[in-house]
């Protein structure tokens, strides 16, 4: 019986996700078929929307590899930044393209790294039409990966010693730990390979996804779908694992260490499995991020960027992957869009001008906002509850009802 | 002669200047059901805590299933000031984990119930079968797994039916009635298929009643599952009904074993719980 | 030579102004277990509050200002942001922390516009001095000296007063003090106020070396003091100073070499070393799970 709900369940949330991505295309594909002066503002491809769709799409899964960590398994790691930087690193001196490598690292005299996967793909596939496309995708898939794997394999070889300390300690040591990636990769002797302090930029970013015609016409716009799709994907495998056995064990941790080891869950193994999970999908954000901001540059990933990140997880609930994603969407667009107006002096028609309103408002009122949620409303939007927990008729309730 | 399942020889578990457990031997065969009795402070959960891989001893050893578990001697900072006995007689090492503990066939419960207490009672027993898994993360995260997942549920449902929890499967742990938890909680054990189960003061907080319904499922789950059971237990009228072995521990140290008749009238025992006349 | 000892000295003095900040981490993490992550920006806004205080009062009337100012500001979170949390789990009120230094920050960006500010001279501080041969300012010369003399007031305080035994009572069990009639949030309150009070004067010393003040002036200083604090064992005051030390002498050491890009680097490498080694830090207590 609990099967078959599952699979009902499962079948429910691809038809939902399918119909987001397809919702995904025809938005951002209006201001291409319609003629140009019926395209309401918000359509515009220079939208404030798109942008917010595809930093939300970038920073829910950031966020929601945070949730796997700090909310499933209990280990609160502020090392997230870190894990970003070594993915977006990762993925763009893996994917800057051999032609513009002199033009990026001319400062080293061309990179150390001389090969790309898109180009590697190119060769064989050719660089026009359907070869071309899919010599991008699988250049950039395989990139996104191996972004993911150094992360985790970083994460492997810093969770070693870090992993065995106690809650804020392991906060802190972690904190250093992106602090200390934040200034090796900074390095003028790793020049030829990260480019110094200087940022790696050329390489495929959302935009490439976009379907054009040899005059570069745009004929389909794919660059909010393509960070839709990893994201969605990389989500769901996270789902996958927190309703398996060894998403279970990873809350039994969670709630009580001891009973857990007492009950044979080996501490040292499964901390260590959710670190690295984490820390591949954290990586993979990072090469989104990258990909978003359109270049890699090790001064972004701060501290600051895992702070907003675990307020995003903290305000959707500790421990709710829905939450998370929700938080995130409603964080990016308050933040970069829709307080927006605070920022700009408004004279009133009388010729008074709105009092406070100035650069730099957005932030404060953004700030007393994430104030207010965090000392009213502690659960979070979701609390541990997820999306479809909502709809479901609770089966204690009707128990109860029966009984009476 | 049935088969020795816990030989524990000469442990003594050392804190700073305090020996809590003072070069305590005992041995549990197979079937039997053996308390561990004493005051207050006496060293009996250290005692647990010891055999089960939570703290390492200071010295001593215990052979779990015929074969060496724990083993330890006195070393760094401890080797100078050791006050217990038995100094020199080990000379190996061997500290497994708990969950290793475990997955050798030892299950434990806690004195101060510890359930996962924000999850349902199916979840806490199911959560309790994966260390007898065989899929990896990678094989449980795509299903790959499915005949076993589905395999662990069934069992656990069994599990519960046969502990007459299965019809408060979906509810919390945390909001089950005490006794119920406790209950929960050698369910929970014995989901992780042991050999020994080790209770610690099952009885601790309930009311006569329930205590005599505790004694009946504590043999009830002896025979169903064929498990041996070592205990820590207050309630005398549990422990003299329900063991065949008993030992008394008294700061630490072992001052009696026997039946349960040879316990009520040694008067070592009596004066260890009542003081001395003068 | 002659920059070896220029080296060890504004290490020492910065270690010392790292000490004062240091310290308020320490007390607050000893009594509410709580890495207060709005300390460091405390700290900035007490540089702050100093030049806009200097530019219209004299000195005399704008410092003292400061400080009860910063300590009024330091109050004022704990009550605001810290109070409500007391019964909640420990990440939310870390969480809170480090929502309160978000809000600073931005409030900070929106008050100075973002701009680099520049801290007013204090006369005699700012003064050169020459020392082994080595010019400097009398700031640097000073700070260990003065930090010494308030750590050493600050131990009297808390060994040898009502207050002070309160506030060992409650950092050692939380709960039986207030079983026993301690009033909790007074004395909570009142290691905000010593936090904050040492965080302003830090300010001043610091602030007169590295005069610029920019809205995230207070991070890095206050993450350097936090490791400081942990790496001297967290909770424990006289590690907290040491650990300051150590952290501003190895800090100015790196920075002397060619690895200044380390700097930071540095002292996290150090923070996570000494965690392996001896994960309560120099002088911290070992505590231990009762199961």
């Amino acid at each position: 019986m609990i099967e078959k709900r599952n699979k009902k369940g499962a079948i429910a949330a691809v038809i939902a996700c399918a119909a987001l991505l397809a919702l995904i295309v025809v938005l951002e594909n209006v201001s291409v078929f319609l003629p140009a002066d019926s395209v309401p503002n918000v359509l515009k491809p220079t939208s404030q929307l798109f942008s917010v769709l595809k930093k939300g799409a970038v920073y829910s899964l950031a966020a929601v590899s945070m949730n796997l960590l700090n909310g499933f398994t209990g280990l609160f790691s502020l090392g997230q930044a870190g894990f970003m930087l070594l993915g977006a690193y990762t993925y763009a001196i893996l994917s800057v393209p051999v032609a513009d490598r002199a033009a990026v690292y001319y400062l080293y005299g061309g990179s150390a790294v001389n090969f790309s996967f898109q180009d590697m793909f190119n060769s064989v596939l050719g660089t026009e039409g359907v070869g071309g496309a899919v010599s991008l995708g699988l250049g950039v898939a395989i990139a996104m990966v191996l972004a993911g794997c150094v992360a985790a394999a970083f994460a492997y070889l810093i969770g070693l010693p870090v992993l065995r300390l106690k809650s804020d300690y392991l906060a802190i040591a972690t904190l250093g730990f992106a602090e200390i990636l934040k200034a090796v990769f900074q390095w003028q002797a790793l020049g030829p390979v990260t480019n110094g302090a200087n940022m790696i930029k050329n390489f495929p970013t959302f935009s490439s996804f976009n379907i054009t015609d040899a005059g570069g016409k745009v004929l389909l716009r794919l660059s909010v779908f393509f960070p839709f799709l990893v994201s969605m994907i990389c989500i769901a495998v996270i789902c996958l694992i927190i309703n398996s056995s060894y998403g279970r064990a990873f809350k039994a941790i969670r709630e009580d260490e001891i009973a857990a080891e007492a009950m044979g869950i080996n501490l040292a193994k499964h901390k260590m499995l959710s670190f690295c999970t984490s820390a591949f999908f954290a990586g993979v954000s990072g090469a989104l991020f990258a990909m978003f901001v359109t270049n890699a540059q090790a001064k972004v990933y701060t501290t600051t960027m895992t702070y907003e990140i675990l307020l995003i997880v903290v305000i959707g609930g500790i421990g709710s992957i829905s939450g998370s994603v929700m938080a995130t969407f409603l964080y990016v667009a308050c933040s970069e869009w829709w307080l927006r107006f605070l920022d700009n002096e408004i004279t009133l028609a009388s010729g008074m001008k709105v009092p406070f309103l100035r650069a730099g408002f957005r932030m404060v009122v953004f700030s007393v906002v994430i104030m207010i949620v965090v000392l009213f409303f502690r659960r979070g939007l979701m609390g541990d509850k997820e999306l479809p927990d909502l709809f479901k008729r609770r089966p204690k309730a009707a128990g109860k009802e029966e009984q009476a | 002669m049935s088969e020795n399942v816990l030989h524990v020889e000469h442990i003594t578990m050392q804190f700073g200047g305090v020996v809590a457990v003072n070069d305590l031997s005992l041995d549990v065969n197979e079937g039997q059901i053996v308390a561990l009795i004493g005051p207050n402070g006496a060293g009996k959960t250290t005692a647990f805590n010891c055999i089960t891989g939570v703290y390492e001893p200071t010295n001593g050893k215990v052979d779990f299933l015929g074969r060496p578990m724990i083993e330890n001697f006195p070393q760094g900072k401890l080797d100078k000031t050791y006050l217990g006995e038995n100094k020199g007689l080990y000379i190996h090492r061997l500290a497994p984990t708990p969950d290793k503990i475990t997955q050798l066939g030892m299950a434990r419960t806690f004195q101060n119930i510890r359930l996962w207490k924000d999850q349902t009672v199916f979840n806490n027993v199911l959560t309790a079968k994966h260390l007898r898994r065989t899929s990896n993360l990678f094989t449980a995260a795509f299903r790959l797994n499915k005949a076993e997942e589905a395999q662990q549920r069934r069992e656990v449902m069994e599990l519960l039916e046969e502990q007459g929890l299965a019809h408060l499967k979906d509810e919390v742990a945390n909001s089950l009635p005490y006794g119920l938890q406790r209950r929960l909680e050698i369910a929970r054990a014995l989901a992780t298929h042991p050999k020994l189960l080790l209770l610690d003061e099952p009885a601790a907080g309930m009311n006569p009643q329930e205590t005599q319904e505790l004694t009946a499922f504590i043999r009830q789950v002896r025979e169903q599952y064929h498990v041996t059971v070592l205990l820590i237990e207050h309630h005398m009228d549990l422990v003299m009904e329900i063991s065949d072995l008993i030992y008394v521990l008294d700061f630490g140290k072992l001052i009696a074993q026997g039946t349960p008749k040879e316990i009520q009238n040694n008067p070592r025992v009596i004066e260890a719980y009542l003081g001395v006349a003068d | 030579m002659e920059f070896a000892i220029s080296v060890l000295i504004s290490g020492i003095s910065v270690g010392g102004q790292y000490a004062l900040i240091a310290i308020g981490y320490t007390m607050v993490y000893g009594i509410l277990r709580l890495i207060n992550f709005a300390h460091g920006d405390v700290f900035m806004v007490a540089g702050l509050l100093g030049i806009y205080l200097s530019a219209s009062l004299p000195l005399y009337v704008a410092l003292p200002l400061v400080l009860l100012l910063t300590v009024a500001l330091g109050f004022c979170i704990e009550r605001c942001a810290y109070k409500p949390l007391r019964s909640a789990p420990r990440m939310s009120v870390m969480i809170s922390a480090i929502g309160v230094s978000y809000l600073i920050q931005n409030t900070a960006t929106y008050i100075t516009g973002g701009q680099p500010m520049t801290y007013p001279v204090i006369p005699f501080l700012s003064d050169t001095v020459k020392i082994a041969g080595t010019s400097t300012k009398w700031v640097t010369i000073l700070t260990p000296f003065l930090v010494l003399a308030l750590v050493i007031a600050l131990q009297q305080l808390i060994n040898h007063t009502k207050v002070g035994m309160a506030m060992r009572a409650v950092a050692k069990d939380f709960e039986t003090s207030q079983l026993m009639g301690i009033k909790i949030n007074s004395v909570i309150s009142v290691t905000f106020i010593i936090g904050s009070a040492l965080a302003a004067v830090g300010s001043m010393l610091y602030f007169t070396n590295f005069q610029a003040i920019t809205p995230t002036a207070g991070a890095l200083p206050g993450l350097r003091a936090f490791v400081a604090a942990v790496v001297g064992g967290i909770g424990s005051i006289p590690g907290a100073v040491i650990g300051a030390f150590i952290i501003g002498i190895c800090e100015n050491v790196i920075k002397s070499t060619q690895f200044t890009v380390f700097s930071d680097a540095g002292t996290f490498a150090l923070l996570i070393l000494i965690l392996v080694v001896k994960p309560t830090g120099l002088f911290g207590e070992k505590v231990t799970d009762k199961v």
